[in-house]
């Protein structure tokens, strides 16, 4: 997957969790507005209740004093009066409390002023009943309460009561209908807002697990990618392998036949040199039979003495024998580096735990003479122990602390390093010299076969470095060299700590 | 009666017969050498048309016998020549430029009697070969069997 898909995907993800954190809060803040007033409404709902309760419990006391009135009238009953005067006492609280309850509604207020004139009067009107009683004189009482039922003091109470039920009801009405719909408005708005804030989390379930998906592909797919670059790896390496089998197989036929033939040259040209005393012997002895006019005894080698043009020819044939000779001598020795080289090759390496110092001091001591020759000291450092095969890495110590020696500066005692260090499963050994140094431009050219660099005042085939490189690749590491004319060299090899016969063994 | 060795030479290339011959002539050794330049002769000529050897009964021989063959290898000559119960007790010299360890190792193993390297420098040569010829005065051929 691309990093702008995952940008993207991310920028997504957070655009979600922001819109949901948004939709918790409005659902929040609005339930919280929505219940309040609901509440407030339910209130309003409660105190129309109780205002209509109050005007009909007021209506009752009104009743109440009414008929005990009338009670103490018709039957001069203590307990009439006793009731009628607690219902007279009872009226104008209630009434009071009605004024207080429904003070903030302005057309109730008006009603109750013309309710609490109402009252008032028929309050004055049992007062003068009852003195009417008390003062024996019934039949005025009685008369006064006909009068009274005419007068529309009563009815005034009956109708403003029942007009102010009646708006009371109507705001019943109007404060129900509100309450409800505050409330259905915040039954809605938490349903909605929880509705939302489900689809936003199924959403996220719904990208988180795209994501996860994308990422197990990805993952699986890296797995593959893995799988198959370590098959590539495989084939690639076996190819390697069988390319450099094939290679060494052609250099050992190569020079191994191409012995075969060397032998003949050799064995051949040393017959021809046989041939050619014998000859010049025969010529010698004709010319002194030709000049003697005698006959000579038959000469040991060495005895005849050749002169003028015949001497000249001897040693001009033994110089041109000579010269065919040395040739075959060094292609015979190159023949032979070569198919050292491919044995070595071909030698199964053995891994196992190698006390390396004291491998390079059996080494060093094996040197010490012509190291001793050569004024150089040879200092040891504390070296990491490593698993390898052994001879190999005498080939190679010795043929690095051999060249140290050989080619120092004449003159200047040599000082010969070695050291060593662990980095990252890999030791690393430096062998560095105060020698004559390697021209840097050479550098690649010292480890070629056959190839040799600088002044050529030592033998030497111009097989070791490249013998060692050898090697120590096939020992899974690598070599390299750091160097200045004239200013010394330090040869630096690194080799896996633990080396392993399966990952560079043939079969 | 003591019969005369034969030496049979197989050796493909004709330079190094003719060395090795005259380097044998130069030790005192006269023995006929009866050479082969490949294999197949060779064969034909120790283990007869039918294959079992039986031509060579009662022939004292020894054998100089060069591994590098055109037409096959000379240790399966010497493995051959091993397992013939007619042949077998002839004494083998393998002669070849090959100084592989391994392979000196499977000749003495199939029962090669001597190894001898080919080397490139002519008086080596020449001594290892009249080495042999010393060694041909020194081993007993076995008499032939009845």
């Amino acid at each position: 997957m691309t990093a702008e898909a995952q940008r993207r995907r991310a920028f997504w993800q957070i655009l979600l969790i922001s819109a949901g954190l948004l939709v918790l809060t409005v659902i929040s803040a609005g339930s919280v507005y929505l219940v309040n007033k609901a509440r407030e409404d339910n209130k309003w709902v409660v105190h129309t209740i109780e205002v209509e309760n109050q005007i009909n419990s007021l209506l009752l006391e009104i009743r109440r004093a009414e008929s005990s009135a009338r009670g103490f009238l018709l039957t001069q009953a203590e307990s009439f009066k006793i009731d009628h005067e607690k219902a007279v006492a009872g009226v104008i609280p209630a009434l009071d409390k009605l004024t207080r309850q429904s003070g903030d509604n302005p057309a109730q207020r008006e009603n109750i002023e013309k309710l609490s004139a109402a009252i008032e009067m028929r309050l004055g009107q049992f007062a003068q009943e009852m003195e009417f009683i008390r003062q024996g004189q019934p039949d005025k009482a009685a008369a006064l309460i006909r009068e009274v039922v005419s007068t529309d003091a009563t009815t005034a109470i009956t109708r403003v009561a029942t007009g102010m039920i009646q708006e009371e009801e109507r705001l019943f009405r109007i404060r129900t209908e509100n309450s409800d719909r505050s409330q259905t408005l915040a039954a809605s708005m938490t349903g909605i807002g929880s509705g939302l804030v489900v689809l936003l989390a199924l959403i996220s379930t719904w990208l988180v697990r795209r994501s996860a998906r994308a990422r197990d592909e990805a993952e699986a797919r890296l797995r593959d990618a893995n799988v198959n670059l370590e098959s590539v790896v495989d084939e690639r390496t076996a190819d390697l392998r069988e390319a450099n089998d094939e290679i060494q197989r052609f250099a050992y036929i190569v020079s191994h036949d191409l012995r075969s033939p060397l032998v003949n040259i050799m064995g051949f040209t040393s017959e021809l040199e046989e041939l050619g005393g014998d000859i010049f012997r025969r010529i010698g002895g004709l010319a002194q039979v030709s000049a003697n006019g005698a006959p000579l005894a038959p000469a040991g080698p060495g005895e005849i003495v050749l002169d003028g043009a015949d001497k000249q020819l001897s040693e001009d044939f033994s110089e041109a024998l000579g010269f065919i000779k040395s040739s075959i001598a060094k292609m015979d020795r190159l023949i032979s580096a070569i198919l050292n080289l491919t044995r070595e090759g071909r030698r199964e390496f053995q891994p196992v735990k190698i006390d390396t110092n004291e491998l390079i001091e059996a080494i060093v001591s094996t040197l010490a003479h012509q190291a001793a020759e050569a004024q150089a000291e040879i200092h040891l450092e504390a070296l990491p122990n490593v698993v390898s095969d052994r001879l190999a890495l005498e080939q190679i110590f010795s043929n690095l602390i051999d060249n140290a020696i050989k080619y120092l500066k004449n003159g200047v005692p040599g000082e010969i390093r070695i050291r060593g260090r662990t980095k990252l499963g890999y030791a690393i050994f430096e062998i560095s010299d105060n020698g004559r140094g390697i021209d840097p431009k050479d550098h690649q050219r010292i480890f070629d076969l056959f190839r040799r660099a600088g002044t050529q005042d030592k033998p030497g085939q111009g097989i070791g470095l490249a013998h060692v490189r050898a090697l120590v690749r096939r020992l899974g590491g690598t070599m390299s060299v750091s160097s200045e004319l004239n200013a010394g060299s330090t040869f630096t090899i690194t080799l896996p700590i633990a080396w392993n016969v399966s990952n560079r063994n043939r079969d | 009666m003591t019969q005369p060795v034969t030496i049979i030479m197989i050796e493909d290339d004709e330079g190094h017969a003719r060395l090795i011959e005259r380097n044998i002539r130069r030790s005192g050794v006269n023995n006929e050498i009866v050479s082969f330049k490949n294999g197949t002769d060779a064969m034909q000529h120790l283990f007869g048309a039918d294959g079992s050897g039986l031509v060579q009964k009662g022939n004292a021989l020894l054998i100089l016998l060069d591994l590098n063959l055109p037409d096959m290898t000379g240790i399966d000559i010497l493995r051959q020549i091993k397992e013939n119960k007619y042949l077998k007790a002839s004494p083998v010299v393998v002669l070849t430029t090959t100084d592989d360890s391994q392979e000196i190792k499977r000749c003495y193993e199939l029962g090669c009697n001597v190894y001898i390297t080919k080397p490139v420098n002519y008086e080596n040569f020449a001594n290892a070969i009249r080495q042999l010829g010393l060694f041909f005065s020194v081993i007993q051929v076995p008499p032939a069997a009845p």
